[in-house]
């Protein structure tokens, strides 16, 4: 215990330096903490990006190109499907629920989903929650009303009742706008920290209306154009989707069924299972992540090594108090024991100013990192992992103290009692 | 015949791959005797004081200290020894500068369990034995006493490193230039301080020095270089 008090005691001597020296363990350790935390609550809030849904059907391609634009609105469908494929499977006795989704527009770089009234009622993310609406209503029979994403909402300042036209293609400055048909935002959904809230809700007729006098990819001119209100009256009924998302009554159907949509004769559709497609989508970007993750773990070393090197700095200018040590009765492992509770005390100190970094900032962190990434960081109690991640950087340190303390103890046996002036 | 506190016989050492750096025929140093030992740098005194104190082994002949014979011992049992019965005063920087006054008084009996024992034995507490020496040193004000060790004046710290040579009562005091960083006046004070505690103590006082003047003071003086037999003005002492 002494040796402790002496150990202390000579830190507190050096206290910039030991400070230091703490102070980059503690960012070190903060650092991989912070990293370990994002990374388990990235992966558990992309697992949640969607959930009850038991199939997701498109055109026949990648299950990863399909899982990224139905659900992640990210790169672009090769081909539609039929509105009758649609039909089929929605009417299919195994089926319960079934969402159309048809994309292709977008709003100021947000995508534009055409759907129905049983996306809202049907489609779930997180831990089985359905979508809610913050102000406004769901859309209804007229075709030309809109339902902003949160983050729509708030990057482009709308309110319900406000008005919006809708440019044709995905691409952030698109050329072609259906300005003639311009929407009415009724109703803008809660934020779910999901590609939900970057989107633009509209009905399928909506979709269709603004499409239906185009011909070839391009607008009609002069007299083939048709107005708003002529396509109120005229019948919207799609010929053709982007993708639907498909409930069953029971799960134990999901294979056989995705098998019968894949081998469907009406045209060439792929069925995926969003659980496993998400696994492998993940499984690619986890190498990313377990790079970020070895990288901390780099930074700590670093740290570590910070820490021999000021301790063998200082050991040199430290040879008379050893030697003065030695004169007063401490025996060379008094010697490197005092080195290695060094050690120990700076490890701690960072691992303990660390974790205060760590609450300090996702204390203030919270609200930005949920509203903006969609992560919910908790000020949770250190788990079983992180504890251990802990106990080995500690256990690191005392290994690293070794050194200098076989050196010091080296140099104590042939300094012995002379002192260097 | 009681055994003498120091007994050197035939003692012959040498640093590896160099010529022979001590070879003392004989040497006693008897209890409660202050011995004055000349010795310019270079002529082995460091050498010797380390394997007075164990530290380091001797090629042949024997050093026995209180009868103990050094060469016998263990190299952790020669550390225990050491720390048991010898109090060491340096020339300069005795003390650890971060530690208390009475933190650095009290450091032998941190290690030794038996130097702390003599001194609760005799006045109560390891704290209480470390006021009374400093007191006795001219060390009285309390307040000083919890100061760190560097504030303290150069003549201030080799008191304190006095005090910390003789808490717990060692038989034997060695010290090693200790008068060096002293102007005049303070050395013969600081000198007559230590020979009224040693003798207070019942400690034999081993004082090594270059400094001729301060001779007289002690009940013997010699040099080293009548001691050694190898001595040599040319050979470097290397460390």
């Amino acid at each position: 215990m002494y040796l402790l008090r002496l150990a202390l005691a000579s830190l507190a001597n050096r206290r910039f330096t030991a400070f230091l020296t703490a102070f980059s363990i503690a960012l070190s350790v903060c650092l991989l903490l912070t990293v370990e935390r994002v990374r388990t609550e990235a992966r558990s809030s992309f697992a949640s990006t969607i959930s009850g849904t038991d199939l997701v059907v498109g055109a026949r391609s990648g299950s990863i190109n399909l899982l990224l634009y139905s659900v992640f609105r990210i790169g672009n469908a090769t081909n539609n499907i039929r509105w009758d494929s649609y039909e089929h499977y929605a009417q299919h006795p195994q089926v319960k629920w079934a969402i159309p989704i048809s994309l292709g527009d977008s709003h100021r770089g947000y995508r534009v989903m055409g759907t129905n009234q049983s996306y809202f009622e049907h489609y779930q993310y997180g831990r089985r929650q359905h979508l809610q609406m913050a102000e406004g209503r769901e859309f209804a029979t007229d075709p030309f009303e809109v339902v902003l994403g949160a983050e729509v909402a708030e990057a482009l300042k709308y309110t319900v009742g406000d008005t919006l036209v809708l440019a044709h293609g995905v691409s952030a400055i698109s050329l072609v706008k259906h300005d003639d048909k311009p929407f009415k935002v009724v109703g803008i959904l809660q934020r779910t920290g999901t590609p939900v809230d970057r989107t633009l809700h509209i009905s399928l007729g909506g979709m269709e209306a603004i499409h239906i006098d185009w011909q070839n990819g391009v607008p009609a001119r002069g007299n083939g154009r048709i107005s708003a209100d002529q396509a109120r009256n005229m019948d919207l009924t799609p010929t053709a989707i982007t993708a639907f998302m498909l409930g069953l009554n029971s799960k134990i159907a999901t294979f056989t069924l995705q098998r019968e949509i894949n081998e469907f004769r009406g045209e060439p559709l792929l069925a995926i299972l969003p659980g496993v497609a998400l696994q492998e989508l993940w499984s690619m970007m986890g190498t990313a992540e377990q790079a970020l993750f070895v990288i901390s773990l780099f930074v700590v070393l670093t740290g570590l090594i910070g820490m021999l090197t000021a301790i063998l700095t200082s050991l040199n200018e430290r040879r008379r108090e050893m030697a003065i040590l030695r004169s007063v009765g401490a025996r060379p492992w008094h010697i490197a024991g005092l080195l290695i509770l060094e050690a120990f005390a700076l490890a701690l100190a960072g691992v303990v100013a660390g974790l205060a970094l760590l609450y300090i900032g996702t204390a203030l962190a919270q609200d930005y990192v949920q509203a903006n990434y969609g992560l919910y960081l908790q000020l949770a109690w250190p788990s079983a992992y992180e504890w251990s991640l802990l106990g080995i950087i500690l256990a690191a340190a005392v290994l690293m103290g070794a050194v200098p303390a076989w050196r010091a103890y080296r140099q104590s046996l042939a300094d012995g009692l002379s002192i260097h002036l | 015949m009681t055994a003498a506190l120091i007994e050197l016989n035939q003692l012959g050492f040498a640093w590896p791959g160099q010529p022979p750096l001590l070879d003392i025929p004989t040497f006693r140093l008897e209890r409660g005797e202050s011995v004055f030992l000349k010795g310019p740098s270079g002529s082995g005194k460091t050498t010797l004081l380390g394997l007075l104190g164990g530290v380091q082994k001797p090629d042949r002949g024997s050093v026995r200290v209180l009868g103990q014979e050094l060469t016998e011992l263990s190299f952790a049992a020669r550390d225990r020894f050491r720390v048991e019965h010898t109090g060491y005063i340096f020339q300069q920087f005795n003390l650890l500068p971060f530690l208390s006054v009475r933190e650095n008084v009290e450091l032998p009996c941190r290690f030794s369990r038996l130097r702390a024992e003599r001194a609760r034995q005799r006045h109560g507490s390891v704290d209480q034995a470390a006021t009374h020496l400093l007191a006795h040193l001219g060390l009285g004000d309390a307040q000083l006493l919890e100061r760190r060790a560097d504030s303290l004046s150069i003549g201030q710290q080799q008191r304190v490193a006095a005090a910390r040579a003789l808490i717990g009562q060692p038989e034997l005091v060695i010290a090693d230039e200790p008068t060096s960083a002293l102007d005049t006046d303070a050395r013969e004070a600081f000198i007559r301080l230590l020979f009224a505690e040693c003798r207070e103590a019942g400690a034999s006082l081993l004082f090594v020095s270059h400094d001729q003047s301060l001779a007289p003071l002690f009940d013997r003086h010699l040099s080293l270089s009548e001691l050694n037999r190898a001595s040599r003005p040319a050979t470097p002492e290397v460390i």
